[in-house]
This record gives C-alpha cells, sequence and structure tokens, in this order.
C-alpha cells in the first residue's frame, strides 16, 4: 500500500524484535484506549446503581470513593496510556514497552480496578497497594523525564510524584493510618491532575495542531508558550493549596477567578501569526479543554464569593468531566488516528463524541440552576457521556485491534 | 479607512488576550483581600464591599456628576497639552535652532515636580477649574513636545530626498512619508500624556477644588471611610485602564507595526 509518509512513523527508533505480539499489544495505548472506553460506560452505569443504593459498595463514604476512582483511577489509565505511547517519541532511543509485558501492566490495572470496586469485601490495604503500585510503575516508567540532563519534560514526572504522594496520603487516611480529611486531599489531587494535564496539553497541542497545519497545508506555525501555562499553573496550585487550607474562605474565592482567566488565557496561543486556525475542528476541540478548566474554577470562585461554595461539588463537574474528562477524550482521539499510522481526521463522529461530553457537562452542572429536575439531569448527563464513549468503541475499535494502516510495526 | 478596519478586525482577538492580565489583576485582588482578613474592614475593606460601594457611587446621581466634571477638566487640559505640544514640537524639529534652544526649557518643566505647579497655579488662578486645567498643561505639555520633537527629528533625511526627486504631490509627502513616522512617535506621547494627565487632575482637584473625583477623595479620606477612597481609586483606575488598553492601545499597536 502506497502511503505518503505520517509524522508519528518517526516515533521511535527500535522496536522490540518480541515475536508473534498481537495487534492490541503492539503499543502502549492500544490495550488501554480498548479497556478504558468501556470501563468509562460500565463505570457510570455502576455509579448510578452504586448512588441509588441498588449496590451496597462503599458503605462508608460512597461520594469519597467516586471521587477517588474517576480521579486517580482513570488518570493511571490516561497517564499510561500518554507515556508508553509519548516518551519513546520524546526521547529517541527509548525501545517502545509492547507485548508480554505491556500485558502484565494492563492486568495491574485491571487488578486495581476490581480491587476497587470490591473493596468492602477485599480492604483498603489491597486496593492500596495494587493502586499505588500501579501509579509507582508509572514514575518509575517515566524516570528519564526526571533524568534527563536536559530536564525538557522533568515536569511531567514531578507531578507524577505529587500525585503519588497524594495518592498514598488518601489511603494512609482510608486506612486510618493517619487522620485528615480525605475529601480535601482528592480536591488537592484534582489541581495536580490539572496542572499535570496542562502540562501534557502543552505537548499535544505542539504535536497535534501542528501536524493537522502541515496536513492541511496551512502555512502557519503553531507555538504554545510555556509562559501562559506556567502562569495557569501558578494559579490552579495557588488556589488548590488556597482551598486544602482556607476552604470557602474570599481569598480562595478570588484565587479561584486568578485561576479561571488564567486558564483562558492559554487559548490565546490559538491566534497564530500568519495564519487563522480556529476553524479547525481539533483546535476547537482542544480549546474546550481550557474552556471548561476555566469556566469551572471561575463558577467555583464565584460561587464561593457569593454563596460560601455550597454549589462546588456540583460546579466542580465543569473542571472534572469537563476539562479533565474532554482531556481523556481527546488524547484517545489523536492518539488513536495517528498512532494507528492515520491522518488525524475530524468527522461526524469526533465531533458528536466531544458535543457528548460537553452536553454531559452540562447536564450535570445544570443541577445547581434547575434542582427540580436533578434526577432527569443526572440520568441524561450520563447517558450523554455513555454515548461519547460508545461512538469512540464504535470507531476506533476495529482500528486498535488491527496493525497500524500504513504497515509501520506498532 | 483600510487601517481602521484592520484595527477593527484584530479587536476582539486583542481583548481576548487580557485575559493574561486580568488573571493577574485577580491574583492581586486576591492579596488585597487576605490584607483585609488580616487588618481588618477600616484599614483594607474587603474587595467585595469595596466592589459593592463603587456599584452604589456609579447609581449616585452626584458622582455621576463628580466624573463628569473631572473627565472635562482632564479633557481640556489634554486637549491643549496636545494641540501646544504637537504643534510646537513639530516646529521646533523642524528648525535646528529651536529644537537646541527648547531642549533646556523641556528639561526645567520635565524636571518641576507637579505638585509645585499646583501651588503656583492656586496662588495664580485661586481655587478653581482653572488651577486644575493649567497644571494638568503644564504636566503633560512636555510629554507630547518631546515626542513630536523627536518624530521630527528622527525622519529619515534619504527617504524625503527621494520623495523630492520623484516630485511626489505634497499630500503624498505628507500622508505617506512624513505622517507614519511622526505619528507613531507622536501617537504613543499622547497616550503617555494622558496617563499623567489623568493623575494629575486628581491631585490638582484633591488639593484645590470642592467638586470632581479628587474632591470626593478628600472627603472621604476626612470621613475615614476607607471603603469609599478605595471605591474612588478603582474608578479612576477602571477608567484610565480601559482607555489606554481598550482604545488606544490597538491603534498604538497598529501605528507601531511597521517599525519592527
Amino acid at each position: 500500500m502506497s502511503q505518503e509518509k505520517l509524522h508519528a512513523t518517526n516515533h521511535y527508533l527500535y522496536y522490540p524484535d518480541e515475536e508473534n505480539i498481537p495487534p492490541y499489544l503492539a503499543y502502549g495505548f492500544r490495550p488501554i484506549f480498548l479497556l478504558l472506553a468501556p470501563y468509562m460506560i460500565l463505570s457510570m452505569l455502576l455509579w448510578i446503581l452504586a448512588f441509588s443504593g441498588v449496590i451496597p459498595f462503599f458503605s462508608d463514604d460512597i461520594l469519597v470513593w467516586h471521587v477517588y476512582e474517576m480521579t486517580f483511577g482513570i488518570l493511571t489509565a490516561g497517564a499510561l496510556a500518554f507515556l508508553t505511547t509519548g516518551l519513546p517519541e520524546l526521547f529517541p532511543g527509548m525501545v517502545p514497552f509492547v507485548g508480554k509485558r505491556l500485558k502484565y501492566i494492563v492486568l495491574l490495572w485491571v487488578a486495581g480496578r476490581v480491587s476497587f470496586w470490591f473493596i468492602d469485601f477485599t480492604g483498603v490495604f489491597v486496593a492500596a497497594s495494587l493502586n499505588l503500585a500501579m501509579l509507582g510503575w508509572i514514575i518509575y516508567f517515566a524516570k528519564d523525564t526526571v533524568f534527563d540532563k536536559l530536564q525538557r519534560h522533568a515536569s511531567l514526572g514531578y507531578a507524577l510524584a505529587v500525585l503519588f504522594g497524594l495518592e498514598a496520603w488518601f489511603f494512609a487516611i482510608q486506612a486510618s493510618l493517619i487522620e485528615g480529611d480525605a475529601m480535601a486531599v482528592l480536591k488537592l489531587s484534582i489541581g495536580a491532575v490539572v496542572v499535570l494535564i496542562l502540562l501534557a496539553l502543552r505537548r499535544v497541542n505542539m504535536e497535534a495542531i501542528n501536524e493537522l497545519l502541515e496536513d492541511k497545508g496551512i502555512d502557519a506555525v503553531y507555538i504554545s508558550r510555556p509562559p501562559l501555562t506556567n502562569f495557569a499553573i501558578f494559579a490552579v496550585a495557588l488556589f488548590s493549596l488556597g482551598e486544602y487550607f482556607f476552604p470557602n474562605n474570599s481569598t480562595t474565592g478570588w484565587l479561584a477567578l486568578a485561576a479561571g482567566a488564567a486558564l483562558l488565557a492559554i487559548t490565546n496561543d490559538y491566534n497564530v501569526k500568519d495564519g487563522f486556525i480556529l476553524n479547525q475542528p481539533y483546535v476547537l476541540y482542544l480549546g474546550s479543554i481550557y474552556l471548561f478548566l476555566a469556566l469551572g474554577y471561575a463558577f467555583i470562585g464565584w460561587d464561593i464569593l457569593t454563596a460560601q461554595g455550597v454549589h462546588a461539588n456540583h460546579l466542580r463537574h465543569l473542571i472534572t468531566a469537563g476539562g479533565i474528562g474532554l482531556s481523556y477524550l481527546m488524547v484517545m482521539l489523536i492518539i488513536g488516528w495517528i498512532h494507528t499510522g492515520r491522518h488525524l481526521t475530524s468527522n461526524l463522529a469526533t465531533h458528536a463524541m466531544v458535543l457528548s461530553i460537553i452536553f454531559a457537562v452540562l447536564c450535570r452542572v445544570g443541577i445547581v440552576w434547575f434542582e427540580a429536575h436533578a434526577m432527569v439531569l443526572y440520568a441524561l448527563s450520563a447517558l450523554f457521556w455513555c454515548t461519547a464513549f460508545g461512538l469512540y468503541i464504535k470507531q476506533f475499535m476495529p482500528f486498535l485491534l488491527a496493525p497500524r494502516a500504513d504497515g509501520v510495526k506498532g | 479607512m483600510k487601517f481602521l478596519f484592520k484595527i477593527l478586525k484584530d479587536f476582539p482577538l486583542y481583548l481576548w488576550s487580557g485575559w493574561g492580565a486580568i488573571g493577574s489583576i485577580f491574583l492581586f485582588i486576591a492579596l488585597w483581600d487576605a490584607g483585609h482578613q488580616y487588618y481588618g474592614s477600616l484599614v483594607l475593606p474587603s474587595p467585595l464591599e469595596t466592589f459593592t460601594t463603587l456599584l452604589g457611587m456609579l447609581q449616585d446621581k452626584e458622582m455621576q456628576e463628580a466624573i463628569q466634571t473631572t473627565l472635562t477638566r482632564a479633557g481640556i487640559g489634554f486637549g491643549i497639552a496636545v494641540i501646544l505640544g504637537t504643534s510646537l514640537g513639530l516646529l521646533a524639529g523642524f528648525f535646528m535652532t529651536a529644537s537646541m534652544m527648547s531642549r533646556p526649557i523641556v528639561t526645567i518643566l520635565v524636571g518641576m515636580p507637579p505638585i509645585v505647579w499646583i501651588v503656583l497655579a492656586m496662588i495664580w488662578f485661586g481655587m478653581g477649574d482653572e488651577t486644575v486645567v493649567f497644571t494638568v498643561v503644564v504636566a503633560s505639555f512636555p510629554i507630547v513636545f518631546v515626542g513630536s520633537l523627536q518624530g521630527t527629528r528622527t525622519l529619515d533625511g534619504d527617504l524625503s530626498e527621494m520623495a523630492r526627486s520623484f516630485a511626489l504631490p505634497w499630500h503624498m509627502k505628507f500622508f505617506d512619508v512624513y505622517f507614519p513616522h511622526i505619528f507613531s512617535y507622536v501617537f504613543p506621547a499622547w497616550v503617555a500624556a494622558l496617563g499623567m494627565a489623568w493623575k494629575i487632575v486628581i491631585m490638582a482637584e484633591l488639593l484645590a477644588t470642592s467638586d470632581g473625583l479628587g474632591a470626593s477623595l478628600a472627603v472621604a479620606r476626612s470621613q475615614l471611610d476607607t471603603a469609599g477612597a478605595l471605591a474612588l481609586v478603582v474608578i479612576m483606575i477602571a477608567s484610565l485602564l480601559f482607555i489606554e488598553y481598550v482604545i488606544l492601545e490597538p491603534i498604538k499597536r497598529e501605528v507601531e507595526l511597521w517599525r519592527s
């Protein structure tokens, strides 16, 4: 098959010479996305059953465990896919992590999920050791970022290390080893996840958008300027610390507004010199991540200043389901196209996936204003969420299960 | 026309680029809020309280009149400074002798603290509009003057020679050769002078009049109304930021674009 050389064909120097690697284990992202998309749907259904009391899980505090799983359970999958796929590209010479070893690590993630859902029966320690081992392995895998002399991507490693500390702290509280407010630690962790995502997005943006511009023959260069991202990271970190130490204090509210504005400022990168790219679907998709993160912080800030933060729980879904959820979907879309040897494509299905997530978030957050219809909105939100990942399965399952379209290994 | 169209076209994205600045301002407000919680309302009212006072003030008829009075004074003073400064600066720029003569005088004008001018003006004109307008003119004139002097002095001799040898008609010579160059110096000077005028007008009003924003500030001070004083400060800063960054800066960017 003759096809012009695609960007991501130079994403590694050596491919391991393990024999008989099935396509679904041929590269780090493949097994993860094959599991993560169905898991997003399955877990949503399980949460509905758990919150409504049909299945008697998480007897101690279901809300805390919900936040934990949606923060760390999904994060480890996302980070695993992102790093096993991206690191060999960032550090040429690194051998891709594939085959049997990949299978065992993915099984570790699955074991982490099983131990989580059955935590009432197997206990906190089993879930803690499996899940911490998972994140610990990811950090071990990403150690090159920190040991790199030029420190180009070290921030990713440090952010992961901070998250490991936060997860260990959370489990220590849950296992009654130390005193503390588990929910406050989880909120802090969400801040850390946002920081990690901002760091990762800067790299994803540079890769994806420039590839897109080259692909479409648009003569412009997109540059993601570090100061804008760094300012947003600084503001988000300040707010997260403020929220931990002084929850619902007015100063924390202003810090949230600052974080919101700083996140919106990043979107100025899309205003490139010598060109107009705001009409490109992927630019709008990626831009909507910043928009939702910004709206989340801004609304939480407004809520703290005017209503002592009573709606923060609902509004936070703009950050988590919206900003973070869209980031996972975007990573799944971009890697799903490019690293299966295809052009970065937008079609009706990709529009529908992004819009479904957006509708899911709007329904979830709409509960603040339409409390009387809360049940309907919860249901609609879950439905839209499942639709997004259902569409993903339909579009990408065949790609993930087949060898690369351009015949390259991986 | 094309120029105006380009400014309007770039305007929405220009406005959007302000989010970073807004973020910094919010961080500053957070610091202010922390200060309020530490020192209490008398020393430093909370930002929220200040903004509430501000909203009340803006609906108050007297305050609207005060704002108008101050704007008028600043406008008249700034207008005179611009007309005088620009025309005299141009004249001085075209004649080497005049330029040489005017330098030391401008240095004296720039070096004189505005507060001294207010005292002198109060002796000369008494308490009232003239004192304020005079001080504004005297403080902002040198800035405009130096700007337009520089603009004229730095005209590219080769370019004007070329214009002469091609026998360009006078209007082309003016609009295509001289004007863009001089304007790119004069306009930023106007912006700087406006900032100066706005600061001076408040100070002069505070000391020398019984109406206007500056006078309201004096009243707030005597009544220990910290929230009111801060609200006035917010009005002053917000109006300056609006004029400078929303109206003038986009024009300035276009004007200076050719230089880089």
